[in-house]
């Protein structure tokens, strides 16, 4: 199978696009995915494939005037064809007043973040583990999912001199177990490594999920203590990427904590950051402009401090950048991709001991916003919903609408989990996240199931 | 080579591979992207993909390998690895895969067009922008005006094991304005033609020069400025009649999806979700009032979803979805249609060349009745009217759903009286549809395109279609607060 092309070839690549004349200044963006992907249905594998692609993205700007072209034809020629088509775009254009200029030779610390052993999984070594995770399914149950090995390489060169380059892997396995008298059970991890990834553990907790969901009771809406798994945690924490840290939204007052720097928007125990570099997340050490990325305190100890920049965003609010740039064009501005809650010191077990009467979550389905400013977003529970009574698991019920702010959420938390996963919202990328409990959780309807 | 022959060749190569059947898909994709706000190029990008996607059946299971590269050593080292992936895949015993017949095609097929969006000079495009969002900034309390242009063209050779071979070209054009008012915690939105990014058609140039956007400028910024200090929407259960634009929400996240036979039949399950529908429900379940009709139509001139075949080779087709409130048959693909015992809908496509083909829809439309929005309002003694999209969600059965619009307006005697901010509705699927007691003419129906509809792992995005008209729903829960 393919490897990474490697920083020599991607600079003889990039080159030719840096060379491009009568222009002040050349980005190129090289990103390079490949690996498989073996995905089940009914316990069976119903689709699996592997895929290799390149992308190669050039932005010029002259006289401040910036355009951007991008093809997956990874050669000198094409390369400078983007650079051709951007420039082109650029010169029909006004100037950006908010260019800030490409970023300055910087040193990127290297990582450790990719695993050849994860490159190089077989469709074989897959199936293996989709089959040691769909033989924990009770009888009567079946598994959907899916188990991906990729690999990735991200490089950026531009005229001013600088060029990075980083290597990365990741391995995931997710699974929602089904059957029986209607209950489901869901588990998923992500890690760098294959050799992280514990198909028949994860299968394990996906089925004893389904063999508690049995049976699930009405429920009727309101205010509930809820406990959140990880992966509902990731639901609010990933929407605050997007409607709350980015330095773009904060700077146009279209964030949630737009004039609120300084003040309370959680719980005292509540710190939320932003970490490419650490070992215990999937991030890559420099942004798609190539600038370090910075750890950067979102929300400590309950305080909102600030958002995320690119360069574009830094200079519109006078601030540095932290390394947050997307891929360009991007209209929206930065975000944070590499968030994380910090832990706190109680067991999910410790939660459900400590609620008289409340829910405990697994995760949450298809959410979106309500209200930006107000952080208020809407989604479905899925996949194991319980209510707790007493101190105690009291049954599975059928799944529920919840409508609340996150803030407030944030502010209503009593208790925190000292163990972090790594879980992805629907949309976004993974955080990492212990459990929560909440207090006064508003669900304002319910389902059927 | 020519790259229908490029196709060809991966089959070959499949099939010495040890392919029992065998497709390869070439596509090139090109798309042009420009944003302006507040008269400032936010951006202006374009892009082109290539590559080709080989698909295997191999003793009755899939395979699917993609690369980039097209040349014939690349091409068979894939295709061997498309194999590869299929033996694997019987590591877990199944029924094995049965195509349902269709017959191999042949033949070239383009979406219409009078200009090609992508010979009109940059100046033109980058100039209609800049004057839409300056007239939208001449609008007092206006914090962002912002337009955007989007292009898309893409090219397709497919050939078959079985001798399908055919060349397909869609070009699509669409083009939005949007203005937003920031203030008092409070950010309010006005879209036009519809939101996130307009209203975009398989058309060419001539498609945004019919939009209007400058001419609907002014009155965009002026409702989204009146917003800031309008009425929060109230909480009650009414009658709610919604425009055009939200109808076309509404058809595809309760109807659209839900009618997906992979989700149906459990595919889709630990993702996107699956059904609530089963194949017994065919012909049976009331699935909305006796007002609703649907139909899936693949054939529709200017749909984001029309082709002359889908990326299995299966003509497009009209499917009735649900006739008078009943529904009748599910989208499909060769693989699902046999096990429900029927032949496909023609409702495969994949996002690029990178993916392997799933049911998506087509263009799914409600099919019109009588009467304008105007009649529909007059008709209207107590309720609400809602427009624009603003956000959705739904649960992973697509039973419980709630939606947001930008904007909303009392309904009294007939006539539209007080503004409100921030609303929203929720409900029950097929209680939801079964509310319906009015659907407008033909007058009022426009062919939407959905551009971002997501499925799949690795995730896919699709281009869809919907063809809407204004409708009334009876007993609605509206104005949900957190």
């Amino acid at each position: 199978m393919p490897g990474a092309v490697g920083p020599d070839e991607i600079r003889r690549v990039s080159q030719a696009a840096l060379d491009l004349p009568g222009v002040d200044g050349v980005e190129v963006l090289f990103m390079h995915e490949w690996g498989g992907l073996t995905r089940f249905a009914s316990s069976s594998i119903h689709q699996s494939t592997w895929r290799e692609d390149t992308g190669t993205r050039v932005r010029v700007v002259t006289n401040g005037q910036v355009g951007v072209a991008s093809t997956n034809d990874f050669s000198p020629e094409g390369a400078r064809a983007a650079a051709d088509s951007a420039k082109e775009m650029a010169q029909v254009v006004a100037p950006d007043p908010l260019f800030a200029g490409f970023a300055p030779p910087a040193p990127i610390e290297a990582t450790e973040s990719f695993d050849e052993a994860t490159a190089s999984t077989s469709p074989t070594t897959r199936a293996e583990g989709v089959a040691a995770l769909v033989e924990q399914c009770d009888q009567g149950f079946t598994a959907a999912g899916a188990f991906e090995t990729t690999s990735m390489e991200v490089a950026v060169a531009n005229s001013e001199g600088q060029f990075c380059w980083a290597p990365s892997t990741l391995a995931s396995i997710t699974t929602v177990i089904s059957g029986g008298e209607h209950g489901n059970g869901f588990a998923e991890t992500f890690g760098a490594r294959v050799s992280d990834i514990d198909p028949e553990s994860i299968g394990k907790r996906a089925a004893q999920k389904a063999r508690d969901s049995q049976n699930p009771h009405d429920l009727d809406p309101g205010r509930y203590t809820v406990i959140l798994e990880p992966s509902a945690v990731s639901t609010p924490v990933g929407f605050l990427a997007w409607i709350g840290f980015g330095g773009r939204m904060l700077a146009e007052g279209r964030s949630c904590f737009s004039g609120k720097e300084g003040e309370t928007v959680a719980a005292p125990t509540i710190s939320i950051f932003d970490d490419a570099a650490s070992p215990l997340t999937l991030g890559t050490p420099f942004d798609f402009e190539g600038v370090p990325r910075e750890r950067v305190d979102l929300i400590k100890d309950g305080v909102f401090l600030d958002g995320v920049y690119d360069m574009r965003t830094a200079k519109q609010a006078e601030k540095a950048t932290t390394g947050h740039a997307l891929p360009p064009p991007n209209p929206e501005g930065p975000f944070p991709l590499n968030l994380f809650l910090a832990p706190g010191d109680s067991s999910v077990e410790e939660m459900i001991a400590a609620t008289d009467r409340g829910l405990l979550i697994t995760r949450f389905h298809y959410s979106n916003v309500v209200h930006p400013v107000e952080s208020t977003i809407t989604g479905m529970t899925r996949d194991g919903t319980f209510l707790i009574e007493h101190g105690q698991i009291a049954g599975p019920v059928k799944n529920l609408r919840f409508t609340q702010s996150i803030i407030e959420a944030l502010m209503n938390t009593t208790m925190i989990g000292r163990e972090t996963e790594l879980a992805s919202e629907f949309f976004f990328s993974a955080s990492r996240v212990p459990a929560l409990m909440i207090e006064g959780f508003n669900f304002t309807g319910r389902s059927d199931h | 080579m020519p790259l229908l022959d490029v196709a060809k060749q991966a089959v070959e190569a499949a099939k010495a591979a040890g392919a029992d059947y065998a497709d390869g898909r070439v596509v090139r994709e090109d798309s042009e992207s420009i944003t302006v706000r507040n008269q400032v190029m936010e951006g202006i990008d374009r892009s082109d993909s290539q590559g080709v996607g080989i698909r295997v059946l191999v003793n009755g299971y899939w395979g699917f390998a993609a690369t980039a590269l097209l040349e014939p050593a690349e091409i068979e080292r894939t295709a061997t690895l498309a194999v590869e992936i299929a033996r694997a895949a019987a590591r877990l015993p199944m029924d094995p895969i049965q195509l349902s017949e269709t017959e191999p095609a042949t033949g070239t097929w383009h979406s219409p067009m009078q200009v090609d969006p992508f010979n009109v000079a940059l100046e033109e495009k980058v100039a209609l922008l800049m004057e839409a969002t300056r007239r939208m900034q001449e609008v007092k309390g206006l914090a962002f005006a912002e337009g955007g242009i989007d292009l898309f063209r893409r090219r397709s050779w497919l050939a078959t094991s079985e001798g399908t071979a055919v060349e397909q070209t869609t070009v699509q054009s669409g083009a939005g304005i949007e203005a937003s008012a920031v203030g008092e915690g409070e950010l309010q939105r006005r879209s036009f033609p519809n939101s996130f990014r307009g209203h975009i058609a398989a058309a060419g140039w001539e498609h945004i020069q019919r939009l209007g956007l400058i001419e609907e400028a002014e009155r965009t910024a002026t409702e989204a400025v009146e917003l800031l200090s309008a009425k929060e929407c109230p909480s009650e259960v009414t009658t709610l009649v919604i425009d055009s634009g939200q109808v076309e929400l509404q058809v595809h996240e309760s109807i659209g999806h839900p009618v997906e036979l992979d989700r149906v039949l459990g595919m889709e399950e630990a993702y996107a979700g699956s059904s609530f529908l089963t194949p017994a429900d065919r012909g049976k379940l009331r699935y909305a009032s006796d007002q609703v009709s649907i139909t899936a139509d693949a054939s529709l001139p200017g749909g984001l979803g029309s082709f002359g075949w889908d990326d299995e080779g299966v003509p497009a087709q009209q499917t009735p979805i649900i006739i008078d409130g009943i529904f009748h048959n599910f989208i499909s693909s060769r693989e699902t249609a046999t096990r429900i015992g029927e032949r496909s809908s023609g409702a495969m496509r994949a996002d690029g060349w990178q993916n392997l083909p799933l049911i998506r829809m087509t263009n799914i439309s409600i099919e019109p009745r009588e009467g304008s929005l105007a009649d529909i309002i007059g008709d209207t003694k107590d309720g609400i009217f809602m427009a624009t999209n603003q956000s959705w969600s739904i649960d992973d059965k697509r039973v419980n759903f709630q939606f947001g619009c930008e904007i909303a307006w009392r309904i009294n005697d007939g006539k539209l009286t007080d503004m409100y901010r921030n609303p929203n509705y929720t409900g029950i699927t097929t209680e939801f549809w079964g509310s319906c007691d009015a659907v407008g003419g033909r007058e009022e129906w426009t062919l939407w395109g959905t551009p971002n509809c997501g499925k799949g792992q690795p995730g896919q995005v699709a281009r869809v279609g919907h063809g809407t008209s204004p409708a009334r729903f009876r007993n609605v829960q509206i104005g949900v607060r957190g």
